[in-house]
């Protein structure tokens, strides 16, 4: 084996980025573009999120990153190693979780555990003990010598992201974790991947299509539309460029108060509509007191008042032009967790 | 060393889960039952065929020397169930395909090899195994098989050498055909195609010596033929001597080219078929 060799003349490792693509593009058998040049960068321990709806080129980018589906043009490279020239190297340092769910209904939660050791060439006694440790990370101690058909969709997905890390990968890819999970289960596996990620150091790449665990989970996002990157950044930045919170006030009053909402510091944008007013504020802790005084001066009551903090729906919103939400159909669990 | 313990590996869980569940092994049987109780007595030539004499010997004359139609057939027979098992085997390859355990394989630092190898594994001994039970099918039922005086284990071991060899060739073809196909429907519709007209055209089930030429010329060239013939002349006669011994030897040879052949076709076209998309 020549892989130590590799690792030292692509100096990748050094500077701390396990993923790095550069203006990847799909275009499948059938010329169907799935990927049109994208290019990314994931640093070593970071929660890493591709963000998008159905179809928009998630799967095929995880698939391309994981030596699945050939790379039609530009380069990628994945811990250190170049995707095109060293996929045995790349698959030795990863771990995949698929979105469908592979372990072996027949077999049980451990014997699943030990045959994903087995293919990634772990020695047996070494396994059994991490099988140990990760079946009570994800606590299916109790479940272990059980025949995964008695599983429940969550337990399935937990035991598929234990077999994803028995090999101690250095990244982890999972392609839609939560999907078809209910909201309750959702959150225990967000704990999970933050516990996994936070005491292993262990680099995560995950997409998803649910808004609220890109923004929950991830360290930073990329948000995919139509094969494209439309934009990536922390969540927290992506919201802010949206210009603030939003906040909704209706007065009882005929009055025209635009210019008095403008004339307030920290106030970005007014509109109007009736007696309601729009108004974003970059940093509402300080224009709501200035805001709600003003109109107590004035003698001018508030008959209704809310605010919204940004999401990343909105975000999605203002990039594309539409919501992430009328893209996507319910996703409709895989035929085997219905029947769990 | 890696590529072997990952065939290995990887056939063990396919094999567990066969043994899990082991009534995937009575449509199997239920073939073995039915072509030998039913098919060997309905088309027994002995009935057929009213003889002048009462032992009904004349009607057997061209099956070998064969006491019984069913010790004729039980070659055969075996060879018609290791066909369809290495079709149908097919069927689990293209379910993981479709369920995603293809995927997980091919994403792990394993050779591609070790996953069309424990294809051709798995599938030749789950066809093995329906092929032993057959042999004491045939060995069971009234009127069945009769083996000669002094047959023993290294004619019984030459008989499963026959089948074994046409076994690997035929796993090779339908494991590569399974890797490539990546639906049910059409690995069914091809295996459907295939299967019937090569037991067919073979000896497996009567003597090609009474065929009509064309068909006699494609049976003669047929594997299957080979492998009935050989398992043929151990169970009827027992331990080979003389021409017997050579027919044997020649069946055996051409049966080892065929397997050969086919497992580096087979490995080239799954090669192919494992190839990132």
């Amino acid at each position: 084996m020549q892989t130590k060799q590799i690792a030292f003349d692509m100096t990748v490792n050094g500077n701390g980025i396990m993923i790095s693509a550069q203006d990847l593009v799909k275009i499948y058998s059938n010329k169907v573009k799935a990927v049109d040049k994208i290019s990314f960068e994931v640093r070593e321990g970071e929660v890493f999120g591709f963000l998008g709806p159905n179809g928009a080129g998630k799967t095929t980018t995880i698939k391309m990153l994981t030596t699945l589906a050939s790379i039609t043009e530009g380069r990628a490279s994945v811990a250190g190693y170049d995707v095109r020239s060293h996929p045995s190297s790349v698959r030795q340092s990863i771990g995949v979780v698929p979105q469908e769910l592979t372990a072996d209904e027949e077999l049980k939660g451990i014997e699943n555990l030990i045959l994903s050791a087995r293919l990634h060439h772990v020695p047996s006694d070494v396994a059994r003990n991490r099988a140990g440790d990760l079946l009570r990370l994800v606590d299916l101690e109790g479940a272990a010598d059980r025949r995964v058909k008695t599983y429940s969709g969550g337990m399935r997905r937990r035991l598929q992201m234990a077999m994803g890390l028995l090999h101690t990968p250095k990244i982890l890819f999972m392609d839609e974790p939560t999907l078809g999970l209910d909201i309750q289960t959702r959150s225990k596996m967000w704990e999970y991947i933050r516990k996994l990620n936070r005491e292993n150091d262990l680099t995560v790449f995950m997409t998803t299509h649910y808004l609220e665990e890109a923004d929950s989970l991830c360290d930073r996002v990329a948000i995919i539309d139509e094969g494209t990157i439309k934009v990536s950044g922390h969540p927290g930045e992506l919201k802010e460029k949206l210009g603030g919170d939003i906040l909704t006030i209706e007065v009882s009053s005929g009055l025209d108060l635009t210019s008095f909402f403008q004339g307030i510091q920290d106030v970005s944008d007014v509109s109007k509509k009736d007696s309601t007013y729009r108004i974003t504020l970059p940093r509402t802790e300080k224009a709501l007191p200035a805001i709600v005084q003003g109109l107590s001066q004035k003698g001018i009551q508030i008959s209704n008042i809310s605010f919204t903090k940004p999401t990343l729906d909105q975000v999605f919103l203002k990039i594309t032009g539409r919501s992430m939400r009328d893209e996507e159909s319910p996703a409709a669990p895989p035929a085997w967790i219905q029947s769990a | 060393m890696a590529p072997f313990g990952d065939t290995i590996a990887l056939t063990g869980r396919a094999l567990r889960k066969y043994f899990r569940n082991p009534s995937a092994i009575v449509p199997g049987l239920a073939t073995a039952i039915f072509y030998l109780a039913l098919f060997g007595n309905s088309f027994n030539p002995q009935n057929l065929i009213p003889s002048s004499s009462s032992s009904g010997g004349s009607a057997l004359q061209a099956f070998g020397g064969a006491p019984t139609y069913i010790t004729y057939l039980t070659a055969g027979v075996i060879c018609l169930i290791l066909v369809f098992n290495m079709a149908f085997g097919g069927i689990d390859l293209v379910l993981d395909r479709q369920l995603g355990f293809l995927n997980t394989l091919l994403s792990a630092p394993i050779t591609r090899a070790s996953i069309y190898f424990s294809g051709v594994l798995q599938n030749l001994v789950k066809a093995m195994i329906l092929a032993f039970l057959a042999f004491g099918v045939a060995f069971v039922i009234p009127n069945g098989l009769k083996l000669p005086a002094g047959f023993g284990i290294l004619n019984f071991v030459g008989i499963f050498a026959a089948f074994a060899l046409l076994g690997i060739g035929l796993s090779c073809v339908f494991t590569a055909l399974a890797l490539t196909l990546r639906s049910i429907d059409s690995l069914v519709a091809i295996v459907n195609f295939v299967t019937l007209p090569l037991v067919f055209a073979s000896g497996a089930l009567f003597p090609s010596s009474s065929f009509p030429g064309w068909l006699k010329e494609i049976a003669d060239v047929n594997p299957i033929t080979k492998a009935s013939e050989a398992a043929r002349l151990l169970i009827v006669n027992g331990t080979l001597t003389g021409s017997n011994f050579w027919t044997f030897a020649n069946d055996l040879v051409y049966l080892v080219v065929f397997a050969v052949v086919l497992a580096l076709l087979g490995y080239m076209a799954a090669r192919n078929a494992l190839k990132a998309e």
